[in-house]
């Protein structure tokens, strides 16, 4: 957390505390005070070229003039915006301005703040055109900080100096995001086209001009998009020990430190700029490592560019027990180059590592590869083995599925052992997070409709953290708005991360601040600037709800889409072995007395972990029954005709099947 | 004795802050907002806010990611 100290100032001889580096404009305004402006923007960095926001301040005695808008405070002073100084300068200036854009709105206002009506410096550089440029660069400022780009700036020297592309000449790299004109605040640029005829182009642009000044503004203090991308989240999940680590036995690492963001920031990621899925995207939080030498496989040796490492393959290193940026680096580049998913690859080697360790595989199956977790080695020639069809990566390139089936039926192995610890659900494997302790994610995990990803709920601060979902009421609540929500965005093909990825300084105000209400309307406002059509919250879920289910409803056709579908193993749920329960024993003895009820005194570890379990699955099948009849299915899991009904989509094939399969 | 998130349990002392709060319980979450009794405290406060002793304090962790 960015925690700033109080510095004590006096303002027009008012004492006051603000937050240190606070900008001396920021803190002047705050008190109601007027200070003319014409190169700040709120949303801008500072640039303090024009001087009209003069103030004379006294620091260690000293008196001086400084230009407020970029004027950070760093130690007490005393400060005087109207003094006679102050003044003066600023009528100068003033008459200056109106000298040159007698006729420009905002340069006829600022001179009247200052007093000023009338010019003695009009002459042959008079401007006459109301929209003239007045050299306040919020354009260039805006093409850098919003657009992360440099299209614009400024040319030429004195009364020459102007705004162009370079060689003035229409730049091609310019990408049309209409920033600077947005800005600009003379209406000299001026948009020419509306690309795809949207209904209300200028809806459309007030709402995403706002996600760019946060960008701009709040992503260095809080996720940090940018800078690092997902990665961010490998520091954050091991400190509230959520990282997956050794097949999601445990949520931390004492070695986290050589894979997280900061690591990865200082000794990987090379590109040092934002890098976006499309040009334009003002988050672009792209990350991308450049001349990697790789170690094995077909291109050792070959310097190589990575496009990478995400949260979900740093995560999926931990779990496999690597804690060694170089292994992920070169696992996140030949699972890309392979076509071959990382959560799937790392979550299914996970599991193998966890079977290979208990004996339940042994070097015979693997083909002689000593699969213990932190094998960086022999998991990149797994890695290889299955893109080659080859060996023992055949079989793990089916999953864990298909490896629990085998080695039952061939090996006899310990069935209840894998579906114990083998992490997937409906045959997929589940993405890089420990849920051990949120109910609401283990059934956000189980429940999703295409299997065990977090693309449809992440519950686990809102329930485990938080304590904001603490009945089988909210919690079915989150799971009925959650997925749908988040479903919406793939029926608009609208990326989410500008939803909660960034929140609004004042997202904290508001009633629901999980929901970041602001960004929901910032999506309905897109929907509604390009299509005409207005949205609400019921209407945003009807419409999703419709999708939703009919995707249960093919859930049930493909022979999934039932209770049983919606189980997960469970080392999601809770401690599967006696290290495990170990390891946090303090936190499973305290549920064990506070909650269950059972006091832990004098009873063994496997006793322990019998009863805890008890506990814990009875809470996720009587979750998911909620939820179920929250969704409006039946409690089987199968949507009920009721509710397809009600959302229009009673088509006779699709309550044939759901009728079928009842029960 | 204070209570936080209406679950867990700390030992007061004179002077605590939401600062120590916050460190005792391991919140180094840049997005979470912090209640005091219901009412809001600013991060630049955190430090400089005490907390009453059977104070009800709230840390609201917003999610992002997934
Ligand atoms: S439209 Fe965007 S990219 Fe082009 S010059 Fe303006 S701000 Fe820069
Ligand atoms: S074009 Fe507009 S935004 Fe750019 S410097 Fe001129 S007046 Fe300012
Ligand atoms: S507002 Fe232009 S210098 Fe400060």
């Amino acid at each position: 957390m960015i925690m700033a100290d109080k510095i004590s100032i006096v303002i027009n001889g008012k004492p006051r505390e603000i937050p240190e580096g606070t900008f001396l404009l920021d803190a002047v305004r705050k008190e109601g005070i007027t200070v003319p402006t014409l190169c700040h923007h709120k949303d801008l960095m500072p640039s303090g070229t024009c001087r009209l926001c003069i103030c004379e301040i006294e620091v260690r005695g000293k008196k001086k003039l400084v230009t407020a808008c970029n004027y950070p405070v760093r130690e007490p002073l005393e400060v005087w915006t109207d003094s006679e100084t102050v003044t003066r300068h600023r009528r100068i200036l003033a008459e200056m301005y109106l000298g040159r854009w007698p006729n420009v709105r905002a340069v006829r206002e600022i001179a009247g703040l200052c007093g000023v009506s009338e010019s003695r410096f009009k002459g042959r550089y008079t401007e006459e055109d109301p929209q003239s440029c007045i050299l306040c660069g919020h354009c260039v400022r805006a093409c850098r900080e919003f657009a992360l780009e440099r299209i614009l700036d400024f040319a030429g020297r004195g009364i020459h100096r102007h705004i162009a592309m370079p060689f003035n000449e229409v730049d091609p790299h310019c990408i049309g995001c209409t920033s600077c004109a947005y800005v600009c605040p003379t209406g000299a640029i001026q948009i020419v086209d509306d690309l795809n005829q949207p209904v209300d182009p200028q809806m459309i642009r007030d709402h995403g001009m706002k996600v760019n000044a946060e960008m701009a503004n709040l992503d260095p203090v809080q996720c940090r998009m940018r800078e690092v991308g997902t990665a961010n989240i490998v520091d954050v999940m091991n400190q509230y020990d959520l990282l997956p680590v050794k097949n999601y036995k445990y949520g931390s690492h004492p070695e986290v430190w050589k894979i997280d963001s900061k690591m990865l920031k200082a000794k990987y990621f090379t590109q040092n700029m934002p890098d976006g899925c499309w040009k334009g995207c003002s988050m672009a939080c792209a990350k991308t490592i450049d001349d990697f030498e790789l170690r094995t496989g077909p291109y050792k040796g070959q310097k190589v560019c990575v496009d990478g490492p995400e949260y979900e393959t740093a995560a999926g290193g931990s779990n496999m027990g690597c804690f060694d940026a170089d292994f992920i680096a070169e696992f996140n580049f030949y699972c890309d180059t392979y076509g071959i998913d990382t959560i799937s690859a790392a979550t299914t080697i996970a599991f193998v590592m966890e079977c290979f360790e208990n004996g339940v595989i042994d070097t015979g199956v693997t083909g002689g590869l000593e699969l213990n977790f932190g094998s960086g080695d022999e998991v990149l020639e797994l890695l290889h083995q299955m893109a080659r069809g080859e060996g023992f990566g055949v079989d793990v390139g089916q999953g864990i599925r298909w490896l629990k089936d085998k080695w039952e039926n061939e090996y006899g192995a310990d069935r209840k052992f894998m579906d114990d610890i083998g992490m997937e659900t409906k045959g997929l494997e589940v993405s890089e997070y420990v849920t051990k302790e949120s109910l609401a994610q283990q059934c956000g995990y189980g429940m999703a409709i295409k299997g065990p990803q977090h693309d449809e709920a992440w519950l686990i601060f809102m329930d485990m953290v938080n304590n904001e979902l603490p009945t089988y009421e909210h919690k079915a609540e989150a799971l009925h708005y959650f997925p749908l929500w988040r479903t919406w965005f793939g029926l608009y093909g609208l990326c989410k991360l500008c939803w909660n990825d960034v929140v609004p300084a004042d997202n904290k105000m508001t009633s629901e601040p999980q929901k970041v209400p602001d960004h929901v309307n910032n999506y309905f406002k897109f929907v509604e600037g390009m299509t005409g059509i207005k949205l609400d919250e019921q209407k945003m879920l009807d419409q999703s709800a419709r999708v939703y289910n009919l995707q249960r409803v093919m859930s049930r056709m493909l022979g999934y889409g039932t209770r049983r579908d919606d189980y997960m193993p469970y080392r999601a749920l809770g401690p599967v072995t006696a290290e495990e329960y170990e390891s946090r024993q303090d936190r499973y003895d305290k549920q064990l007395r506070e909650i269950v009820g059972v006091d832990p005194e004098g009873r063994s570890t496997s006793e322990k972990i019998k009863i805890l379990r008890d506990y814990r699955e009875d809470q996720y099948d009587k979750t998911v029954s909620v939820v179920y009849r929250r969704r409006g299915w039946d409690d089987n899991g199968v949507p009920t005709v009721e509710r397809l009904k009600e959302l229009g989509i009673d088509l006779p094939e699709l309550v044939a099947i759901v009728e079928k399969n009842r029960g | 004795m204070i209570t936080v998130n209406n679950r867990d349990e700390l030992s007061w002392h004179d002077g605590m802050t939401v600062q120590d709060i916050l460190d005792v319980m391991g919140y180094t979450y840049v997005l979470i907002m912090v209640t005091v009794n219901g009412v809001l405290v600013h991060s630049e406060d955190y430090s400089g806010t005490k907390v009453p002793d059977e104070a009800d304090v709230r840390v609201i962790h917003i999610m992002h990611g997934g």
